[in-house]
């Protein structure tokens, strides 16, 4: 008889889809997963050990490179807590420019997240063309703020810069061009028999499963959990505008596509709302002491960002520098699902599936 | 050049044969590196980008820089691979690329060897590249390269089948397995060429040949973004300027055989451009078709093993087998 | 079938839509003003008040400084002034603390080099480093006043 034996297979931390340095070891048996163990830490920098010699305002740069691709929301995570501990009052410009950029970088960051899937999947020219809208994104940043992808924009308080002259007409002008591309997208990817093919029932679980493993973003709406942190725990002004908490009822890589090109259009709306309810002058800054220094006590504020709940969980003890910074980031959490869905499936949807979930290594490290 | 083929073989007839023989093998590695510059230019407008443009004007030296590099790369065998399969592999994946296309008629005068069972000497001897690319798979003693010539075996073999069967419907109509007398029987105009008729044939020999050439959206053997390039992923240097050259040349022979299948071969579509020599008909159409495959490519995304199996034997052989029955019925009843 | 049908319509109209690409590195990028490039350093208005190694949370600026030889002035000047671009993030903190403006920044961004000796840069260096320097700078000074419209 023939002899079979499984494979140890090491999809190592480098290859071209693990979207970072990432490492799974698989067990297979032809082309099935039996078992599938992740390794993480290759990209650790240390950022929360760092964080106890510096004081708020130095913490911030290195939220920006955790998640780098949605570096905004990042930024505003943590200085949402520091506010929330001191109590501090933002004035209204401040808040809609804070608002306009998380939710340009929300669309920015699923671009991203659209192109690399396809990508995977092995469709070349999405991804192209997802970043040709990301560019002009980028290019509105890099006028705002001085950077492209490292923004440090938020300060504890406030922005750090006033948008710019013309920069709010931009933006204006950017919202149809980019709902004229989102048709496009659809029309050359969502209705593409391969592509569906490769990602309906893939990846599936359920409500509860999600619930379990602490799931949050895209993955928790797509199993039909309505739940967005915008709505239900509402921070800065999202409770002025109107848009829906996009949800799909299966829990495969379907739906979470589905559910983030819908997120797109919701922010596509958003944007609009704010764009025209814009003040016309104000303060960018609030009346925050020359050093932050919050009383003594522990807080821990999470927003939404383009990849599920991220959370800062700061204890002060009364010093210009915390006594221990904590960052609930929601890739680390989301990736522990992967182990239970690889079980029984083949090599192509461990591909797949891994980019379904929508991790950014930066951030699953810290 | 048919009455140098029909005429007795002297010593000076053999040095022009093989004269003949060496600039069509000169014309095709001409067309492999350009073929190589306009996919990455086609490719590259696709996706609103200007393909190459440094080296040279308008980047016309990119493949012969390439090439180059290729060439003066370090021969690295990795230790624990059985070296004289590792050697052997490439050539047997390119060799019979070459062989398959000495019987390729591209006019009325420069049929080549034209074989009475030219369509049956291709596509047998096009099935010998799977030997060279599942040797070149498990001599790399690398899973990944393992993994990847498997796979590239079973979809090769499987895709062979619909591959002949679709094309049993010309053959039937034609009555004959020569190439050249396939394109004469599509003699007349656009109105008269297999496609026509045999329109479910074309669309399954499309897509077989697609995957027969391990290109997008069947390029599982060497899926980039999974197995790193599949059954080739340890040869560097020149040997894997022999997988390249291998697959490039099976682009030309496979939109040649489908220009003379389907699209009749060097004959114009419409009276009025009959002034036109019949070789450059012949390269339009061929053109044509390398065109569609790149379009192809850059649009589609990859199919999954399971998937391309299930397509291959559950949806184009059933296909293809009824529009060998209909064809058949449908000749009976024209002939009676 | 349908669905790839579009699909292949939408790449081929994009075949004729103008290309996006920038043709760097021969025609140069102009980055906005605010852009966050390397830093320019103007010793005479440096006053050695350490706040910008202080803010830096990388801890890449180390200065010296030396009494005035002018030995009616009182206060410091600067004597050496290094800037280590290995871990310099460019994130402008040292700018904008310094209350005299003395370090700014500029637009530029090239600074790739074969050696990582050559990105620890003196005060020299970032003297001459004065090209396309940024005009809102955005330190702690006050602003002028605007003009009497808004008031």
């Amino acid at each position: 008889m023939l002899r079979t034996e499984e494979l140890l297979l090491n999809v190592g931390p480098q290859h071209p889809s693990t979207h970072g340095v990432f490492r799974i070891v698989l067990k297979i048996d032809g082309e099935i997963i039996k078992e599938a163990t992740p390794v993480i830490g290759y990209l650790h920098r240390g950022t929360e050990k760092l964080a106890e010699n510096l004081n708020y305002t130095q913490i911030i740069p290195y939220t920006d490179r955790m998640d780098y691709v949605s570096a905004m929301t990042n930024n505003y995570a943590l200085v949402n807590s520091v506010e929330k501990m001191m109590q501090l009052e933002i004035p209204e410009r401040a808040e809609f420019l804070r608002l306009i950029v998380m939710e340009l970088q929300r669309i920015a960051s699923h671009l991203v997240w659209f192109g690399t899937y396809l990508l995977d999947i092995g469709a070349m020219s999405p991804f192209l063309y997802a970043f040709r809208d990301r560019e002009t994104i980028i290019n509105l940043f890099n006028e705002l703020c001085g950077a492209r992808l490292t923004y440090f924009y938020m300060r504890v308080g406030g922005v750090k810069w006033d948008a710019p002259e013309g920069w709010i007409e931009k933006v204006k002008n950017f919202l149809p061009e980019m709902r004229r591309n989102l048709d496009e997208y659809h029309e050359l990817v969502s209705g593409n028999e391969i592509f569906l093919a490769r990602v309906k029932g893939i990846g599936k679980y359920d409500a509860q499963t999600a619930i379990n493993f602490g799931l949050s973003g895209a993955n928790l709406r797509s199993t039909g959990v309505k739940w967005d942190l915008r709505k239900d725990q509402p921070y800065s002004i999202y409770d002025r505008f109107e848009f829906d908490v996009a949800t799909h009822p299966d829990g495969d890589c379907w739906s979470r596509y589905v559910v983030r090109m819908e997120e797109i259009k919701q922010s596509i709306r958003i944007l609009e709302q704010a764009v025209e309810q814009f003040p016309a002058e104000g303060e960018i800054m609030g009346k925050v002491p020359r050093v932050i220094r919050p009383a003594e006590g522990e807080v821990y504020a999470g927003i939404e960002s383009p990849r599920g709940e991220i959370g800062v969980h700061i204890v002060s003890k009364g010093k210009a520098e915390p006594y221990r910074l904590k960052f609930r980031r929601p890739s680390f959490t989301n990736l522990q699902i992967l182990e239970k869905l690889l079980v029984g499936e083949n090599i192509t949807n461990m591909v797949t599936i891994l980019g379904g979930i929508d991790i950014v290594l930066g951030e699953v490290d810290g | 050049m048919i009455d140098l083929i029909q005429s007795q073989l002297t010593f000076t007839n053999l040095i022009l044969l093989f004269i003949i023989a060496a600039v069509l093998l000169m014309t095709l590695l001409g067309f492999v590196s350009y073929a190589i510059y306009f996919e990455r230019k086609f490719i590259g407008w696709i996706q609103l980008r200007i393909g190459p443009n440094r080296t040279g004007p308008l980047g016309l030296f990119q493949s012969f820089a390439d090439i180059l590099k290729l060439l003066i790369k370090e021969d690295v065998i990795p230790t624990k691979a059985d070296k004289t399969l590792f050697i052997i592999a490439p050539v047997i994946a390119f060799a019979p690329a070459f062989i398959v296309l000495a019987t390729i008629p591209y006019a009325e005068n420069l049929p080549f060897a034209d074989l009475n069972v030219g369509l049956l000497y291709y596509i047998a001897i096009s099935g010998l590249t799977t030997l060279g690319m599942l040797m070149g798979g498990w001599a790399s003693n690398n899973k990944y390269a393992l993994l990847g010539g498997m796979r590239s075996a079973a979809q090769m073999i499987s895709y062979e089948v619909p591959l002949v069967i679709s094309v049993i419907g010309v053959i039937l109509m034609t009555g004959s397995l020569k190439l050249s007398a396939i394109v004469e029987g599509q003699a007349g105009y656009i109105w008269n060429w297999n496609i026509f008729p045999q329109a479910v044939a074309f669309i399954i020999f499309l897509i077989a040949a697609v995957s027969e050439l391990n290109r997008t959206p069947f390029d599982l053997p060497e899926a980039e973004s999974e197995l790193v390039a599949g059954y080739h992923v340890e040869y560097s240097g020149f040997r894997f300027a022999f997988f390249m050259l291998a697959e490039y040349t099976y682009v030309f022979a496979f939109s040649a055989l489908t220009t003379i299948l389907f699209l009749g071969g060097w004959h114009a579509p419409l009276p009025a451009l009959e002034f036109v020599p019949g070789i450059l008909w012949f390269l339009l159409k061929f053109s044509f078709m390398v065109f569609f495959l790149y379009w192809i490519r850059a649009t589609l995304p990859r199919l999954r093993v399971d998937q391309l199996m299930g397509l291959g034997w559950k949806v184009l052989l059933p296909i293809a087998l009824v529009n060998v029955f209909i064809t058949a019925i449908v000749l009976e009843i024209i002939r009676n | 079938m349908r669905g790839i049908v579009r699909g292949l319509g939408v790449t081929f109209k994009n075949m004729t839509r103008k290309k996006i690409t920038y043709a760097y590195p021969d025609v140069p990028i102009n980055m906005p003003d605010r852009f966050r490039g390397i830093q320019h350093f103007d010793p005479d208005k440096c006053i050695v008040c350490n706040q910008c190694s202080r803010i830096c949370p990388t801890e890449c600026i180390t200065l010296t400084g030396k009494p005035n030889p002018d030995p009616e002035k009182k206060g410091k000047v600067i004597d050496t002034y290094d800037i280590n671009f290995e871990i310099c993030i460019l994130c402008d903190l040292c700018t904008e603390v310094c209350p005299t403006e003395a370090i700014v920044m500029t637009n530029n961004f090239e600074l790739a080099t074969y050696s990582r000796d050559d990105l620890f840069k003196n005060l020299e260096w970032l003297n001459n480093n004065n090209t396309n320097v940024r005009s809102e700078q955005n330190s702690a000074m006050p602003k002028p006043k605007k003009e009497a419209s808004a008031e």
